[in-house]
């Protein structure tokens, strides 16, 4: 197939929503260029605006046993954002979301880290069965973001925990330098609690009993406003290379590298390399090698060359396969009948859609009457 | 391998992993077949699984997770739950588990053990002891997941187990258990003392020193543990750990 490919990163028209400007750049490059002036600072700006915001944290946190809290993958990011926060002096909470497919690396890179940095840390372990039979329904429901089940799961306990502690300053590894292009033509919010319902009511077969939803209200009003949640990206703050960010894990407390990009789970790993490509036909490595251009990580040289190499090993994809389908109780040959059917669009199930309409007009409206510019939450 | 065996002994309920304190509040802990493969990587050599659905629910052993967790786990596994025959268990070996764990039949019905290991050999059945200690300091066998007395001392228990062809004894403090207390350890003497088959050290582990101690001054051959492997810090966090070969080769 003939893309046209942007000239400065290598996002391309399998994103269809993509635009391109007169010398051939893409509208991921612009939104980057646009807000990367207001949200990224990797530089002594950054370093004295972080400061100011840790300085806040630690105030308002005296007395507490806990100033914030963080979710902790075992991921690059959040393992080495906790690393920094130890150097900080915050004392958050860690929390990490068990949803089932946790690999023995991700254990590991977890234990390591809150030893070494003498965090408290508290697991939510979801009831794999109930989020079995919601991931079969996502897999029947074909829609493009399958990561749903467990992206839902961790905001929604990470939420729980932090309003349960009073904390309200949530701390979060996400960040410019290797996450910048997201197209939204390729995923639906993990948010949107009604979509979710809406393909479990159609497809699965269990009662959600111990799965909790964030609602619309929660998700945009009662959390940020009644309980004046904060999210927090330090790593927009400084100068973040993810491949240092690595080292220094491995020198410091013996982190364990992942093979690829989400080796923390098997299931996002088997998602984003196979999953997507084949019924979609995204390629999740164009967004991430594009974040990694724009924030001059690599050259778009390297980007082009690194997409060349094939997406699986087919050894590794097959024993994948067979154990994802294990794993959910689907025979092989199910699991490949799923992922043949075409995809479909979340559009095709209830969803939050007009109650975000509404809210953008609230929104527009308020600010006309208040002349005051309204922050988006999230 | 070691001199010692370092036994992560997990409790399955309806199809997941639980851990309880004393033989009850039992909270989820997660997916066998998950936590099976993340004690693969860490090289342990040897699982238990008690199933503690089977027996007061009345099913009987849940083959189709066996076989899941059997073509999973690179070690040998000992099972226990539920199972009150002979064909029973030879379905389980059959499936692939190693050594099967009898409890609450092995009481009831003597004559099980006694079939079981001439028919298997002994060194593939277990017999589990659970073991309440009164105020008064007098100890007793419990069966069925620990909710019914027998009146009987442990020492006995232990030998006519021995007599009637059990290779092995897995010995549980109900009191100690899920508390990191460390083991009961007049009780380990007192058992390992009055047999001569392989007993193993189960209920209160806490921290390595508790396992040297089992052995050193308990006298038993192998210890297991449950919350140390499956638990981390004040919180109780669900975070599966295993100590690293070095780590327990220093210990014995
Ligand atoms: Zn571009």
């Amino acid at each position: 197939m003939n893309r046209t490919v942007c000239t400065r990163c290598v996002m391309d028209t399998s994103d269809e929503k993509i635009t391109f400007n007169s010398v051939g750049e893409c509208s991921h490059c612009q939104i980057f260029d646009k807000d990367s002036q207001s949200m990224w600072f990797p530089n002594e700006t950054g370093k004295q605006k972080l400061g100011k915001i840790l300085e806040q944290i630690r105030k308002e946190g005296e007395g507490k046993e806990y100033d914030c809290i963080i979710g902790l993958s075992g991921g690059v990011d959040s393992s080495y954002l906790a690393l920094k926060m130890k150097d900080w002096g915050l004392r958050p909470l860690v929390v990490h979301i068990d949803v089932g497919w946790n690999s023995e690396l991700a254990v590991h890179n977890i234990e390591q880290i809150v030893k070494y940095c003498g965090f408290d840390l508290y697991t939510d372990v979801m009831d794999w069965e109930e989020v079995r039979d919601l991931q079969v329904a996502y897999l029947k429901s074909g829609v493009s973001n399958q990561d749903v089940v467990q992206d839902h799961a961790i905001f929604s306990s990470l939420y729980h925990f932090a309003v349960q502690n009073g904390i309200r300053y949530v701390i979060s590894g996400g960040n410019m330098a290797t996450e910048s292009v997201a197209p939204h033509s390729w995923h639906h919010s993990a948010m949107d609690s009604i979509n979710l319902r809406a393909i479990h009511k159609r497809f699965g077969h269990k009662k959600l009993q111990s799965f909790k939803t964030i609602s619309f209200f929660q998700y945009f009003f009662y959390y940020p406003f009644i309980k004046k949640m904060t999210t927090i990206r330090p790593l927009n703050y400084m100068p973040y290379n993810k491949k240092e960010a690595l080292e220094e894990l491995v020198r410091t407390v013996g982190y364990k590298e992942y093979g690829r990009k989400h080796g923390e789970s098997r299931f996002t790993k088997f998602f984003q390399n196979y999953y997507l490509p084949k019924k979609f036909d995204y390629d999740k490595r164009k967004v991430h090698l594009s974040s990694l251009i724009l924030s001059g990580e690599i050259t778009r040289d390297c980007a082009l060359k690194e997409l060349e190499k094939p997406l699986y090993d087919p050894v590794e994809l097959k024993n994948d396969k067979e154990y994802v389908a294990k794993k959910l109780k689907l025979s092989v040959v199910e699991l490949d009948q799923l992922i043949d059917e075409p995809g479909r669009s979340y559009v095709e199930f209830d969803n939050w859609d007009r109650h975000y309409a509404l809210l953008q007009k609230l929104k527009n409206i308020l600010q006309k009457v208040t002349n005051k510019k309204i922050k988006t939450y999230a | 391998m070691l001199r010692v065996r370092v036994i992560p002994s997990l409790l399955l309920r309806d199809g997941g992993l639980v851990k309880g304190r004393q033989f009850k509040h039992h909270k989820y802990v997660g997916d066998p077949v998950n936590a099976v493969k993340i004690f693969n990587e860490k090289e342990v050599d040897e699982l238990v699984f008690l199933d503690i659905s089977a027996t007061s629910g009345g099913q009987g052993p849940n083959y189709e997770l066996l076989v899941d967790i059997a073509n999973e786990a690179f070690m040998p596994f000992g099972y226990g739950g539920g199972i009150t025959s002979c064909d029973e268990i030879e379905k389980l070996f059959k499936i692939g588990i190693e050594k099967v764990i009898l409890n609450t039949s092995a009481y009831s019905n003597p004559d099980l053990i006694r079939n079981a290991s001439r028919v298997f050999g002994s060194q593939s059945i277990v017999a589990s002891i659970d073991v309440k200690t009164s105020f008064l300091g007098r100890s007793e066998v419990y069966v069925q997941n620990g909710t019914r007395g027998t009146k009987i001392n442990p020492l006995d228990y232990a030998r006519k187990m021995q007599d009637l062809g059990a290779g092995e004894i897995l010995l549980c403090s109900i009191d100690r258990e899920g508390t990191g207390k460390g083991y009961d350890l007049n009780l380990l003497k007192a058992v390992s003392e009055s047999v001569d088959i392989p007993v193993v050290a189960a209920g209160g582990a806490g921290k390595l020193e508790d396992m040297s101690k089992a052995v050193s001054e308990g006298g038993v051959s192998a210890v297991a543990a449950g919350d140390m492997f499956v638990f981390h810090g004040k919180h109780k966090a669900v975070l599966i750990t295993y100590p690293s070969y070095d780590e327990l080769k220093s210990l014995f």
